[in-house]
């Protein structure tokens, strides 16, 4: 065993100070050539591993002096070489050394989560771009015409969906259902974010022949009539017939068995489009935000609630208890079924908002009925709908990270990105300044230049470097968030991606307050520091080195060489 | 002629250079009288060699082992070290314990 040990430290002895002969300074190769020929001499193998130690220290102080110190300072150096004779093979190393940092950065491009990652840090910027534009939904857009091309019914319903553009929406939408009957559901999430459509009506009646017992295409029916009163953004108050039709179609809606949103459908379709056509874009997971359910459908629910509570009371005062609790016993029912039914916390809110109401009419009337034990059970279920002071599960805003990392996270994401950019620039501007030095005929300015352009391209090639695994590691968790909620329909993880991506615009130029919210996400948010530090420091070596480079060139002071 | 900064090692070593003057040396052999490790001894080898006070030469080995380097005063690094050495001398002496031999 132990002989087997010392052959391997020889071994390794070896090669390490071969290594080092290899990147020395030519003057000193020939200390490097003695001292290897020593090593078979020298008794021991640790003592070996000692001497080749020692032998490839000094080797490797020569070689860094030769390249940052002009005439390498060393005691070993040739007298008269210049010092690109001297420390060429260095520079080279130095080169190859940059060269693998800039090659795994690029590497990190292969890994699909990285470039998502790339692609969310960069998006603020070009979000002002789209706007600018006058085309918010690029991607959107071009997903639509691969689908047409295609004759995708699946793409084009994807699409309808999401469109901000009600027109456009409502065209893809009947091209998805003239392709494939079976996707009729898609009109009513289009109708309902856009009920002011006139093919709203027709929709409704083929929906309502599919899925009868649905309360939700009733509140889509109420709502068209709400939206019919508004022309050029004024709303006219409704005429009897409509408030007439308006309430038939909400007591339908009231009395329905089922509600169904369709984002189960949604989801699904999510799961079969994104993969087909990669379009692996974290905001289309928060653009969901445009296809739950919009408030107007809810601010109905609740206009009618009351309605029917005050005819509840008025029928009370009557004597008519039955018929009046008839009317809570609607709205509480119709809250359950929105509680239990909704997919979103805000569905669910509206669900407990409406139950409460209820209760509390009945804990009121039970009260007057002389039933104390009735009227407390409903004071209770009263105080445990109640959105502000009860407990119940599923409100909005759940995140398991919490909205100061989303912000911090959000923050050194967006610095990655942008110092990917800044040191792939630097790496480009000190490849070109090496490259225009070592051409023939160049002039003494751009020879000076190379010494401290290989220190610039190595410094930059580390920052990259650094920078990019930063932005990988910092985002990975977001990325299975996203592909757990397009591969699952997992509503809860994605609240965290929402905070996330929410943070995003707040870059400096894109929003006035982004000079101070990146500062304060990075510092004062629990955001390691040292990313910080790692990043002003490199930026500020190669932006010296170049001012250096610059400074030399208009200078043109001669190059001091070593005595 | 001018003359390297003689430092304590560098000393040390031309000591025992001037112990067999006309000897060519190996630079493990000088490492272990010295007690110098290879990254102090070689550096003040070549600094001696390229001012001209030592020689060097290379030796060929057996067949796949690579040629060891041997060095050896020059006259003028004979003067010198017997000059440097004359210097040094007086200063050490007053350095010895006062319980010794020498």
């Amino acid at each position: 065993m132990n002989k087997m040990l010392d052959t391997h430290l020889r071994q390794a002895a070896t090669l390490l100070l071969e290594s080092a002969i290899r990147i020395a300074p030519p003057g000193t190769r020939e200390w490097g050539q003695a001292m290897r020929g020593e090593l078979n001499y020298v008794e021991g193998s640790w003592a070996a591993t000692l001497w080749a130690l020692g032998g490839a220290s000094v080797l490797a102080k020569q070689a860094l002096a030769s390249l940052f110190i002009p005439g390498g300072g060393g005691q070993g150096l040739v007298p008269d070489g210049g010092l690109f004779a001297k420390s060429a093979t260095l520079r080279k190393a130095a080169l190859v050394l940059g060269g693998s940092c800039v090659l795994a950065a690029l590497l990190f491009f292969a890994a699909p989560p990285f470039r998502q990652a790339f692609q969310v840090a960069l998006k603020p910027w070009f979000h002002m771009n789209e706007f600018a534009s006058g085309n918010p939904q690029p991607g959107f857009k071009a997903l639509a015409k691969r689908a047409e091309m295609r004759r995708d019914a699946e793409g084009l319903a994807f699409c309808a969906v999401r469109f901000q553009d009600p027109h456009e929406s409502a065209r893809l939408a009947e091209e998805a259902v003239h392709l494939d009957p079976n996707l009729l559901w898609v009109y009513a999430v289009v109708a309902m974010r856009n009920p002011g459509l006139r093919e709203t009506a027709p929709w409704v009646e083929k929906l309502e022949r599919w899925d009868a017992q649905n309360a939700l295409l009733h509140l889509i029916s109420a709502e068209s009539i709400e939206q019919a009163n508004v022309q050029r953004g004024w709303w006219s108050p409704l005429t009897q017939e409509q408030e007439r039709a308006w309430q038939s179609a909400m007591a339908a809606a009231f009395q329905s068995p089922k509600f169904d949103d369709y984002l189960d459908r949604v989801a699904q379709l999510n799961r079969r489009v994104v993969p087909r056509y990669g379009f692996y874009d974290p905001y289309e997971v928060k653009s969901r935000d445009q296809i739950d359910l919009p408030v107007h459908a809810f601010e109905n629910s609740d206009r009618f609630a009351k309605l029917l509570v005050h005819e509840g009371a008025d029928l009370e005062a009557r004597g008519d208890r039955k018929g009046g609790r008839d009317k809570y016993w609607t709205v509480a029912r119709f809250g359950q079924l929105i509680d239990s039914q909704g997919r979103t916390g805000f569905e669910r809110l509206v669900g407990t908002t409406l139950q409460a109401m209820a209760y509390k009419q009945l804990q009121v009337s039970s009260a007057k009925g002389g039933q104390r034990a009735e009227a407390a059970l409903f004071g209770y279920l009263a105080a445990k709908f109640d959105p502000v002071q009860g407990k119940h599960p599923g409100f909005p805003g759940e995140s398991a990270f919490g909205l100061d990392i989303s912000r911090r996270n959000a923050a050194v994401v967006e610095i990655s990105g942008l110092m990917i950019l800044v040191f792939a620039g630097l790496v480009v501007v000190a490849t070109s300044i090496l490259v225009a030095g070592s051409r023939r005929g160049a002039g003494p300015a751009a020879e000076r230049a190379r010494p401290v352009a290989t220190m610039v391209v190595l410094t930059s090639a580390g920052g990259l470097l650094f920078s990019s695994v930063t932005l990988y590691l910092t985002y990975r968790p977001y990325w299975y968030i996203f592909q757990s909620a397009i591969l699952s329909g997992d509503r809860v993880q994605t609240n965290d991606l929402r905070y996330f991506l929410n943070d995003f615009p707040m870059l400096p130029g894109v929003s006035p307050r982004g000079y101070v919210t990146v500062l304060n996400a990075l510092l004062y948010s629990g955001s390691p520091s040292f990313l910080f530090y790692v990043w002003t420091g490199v930026t500020l070596l190669a932006v010296i080195g170049l001012a250096l480079i610059l400074l030399r060139h208009f200078r043109g002071r001669p190059h001091a060489h070593a005595p | 002629m001018k003359t390297p900064r003689i430092s304590p090692e560098t000393l040390l070593l031309l000591e025992k250079f001037v112990e067999r003057p006309t000897e060519w040396r190996y630079g493990y052999e000088l490492s272990r009288e010295t007690g110098l490790k290879s990254g102090t001894l070689y550096p003040i080898l070549m600094r001696l060699e390229k001012y001209t006070l030592l020689e060097a030469r290379w030796v060929a080995t057996e067949d796949g082992v690579p040629p060891r380097h041997t060095y050896r005063l020059t006259p003028n690094g004979l003067e010198l070290v017997r000059t440097k050495l004359a210097e040094a001398r007086p200063r050490s002496m007053v350095r010895q314990p006062a319980f010794c031999s020498g």
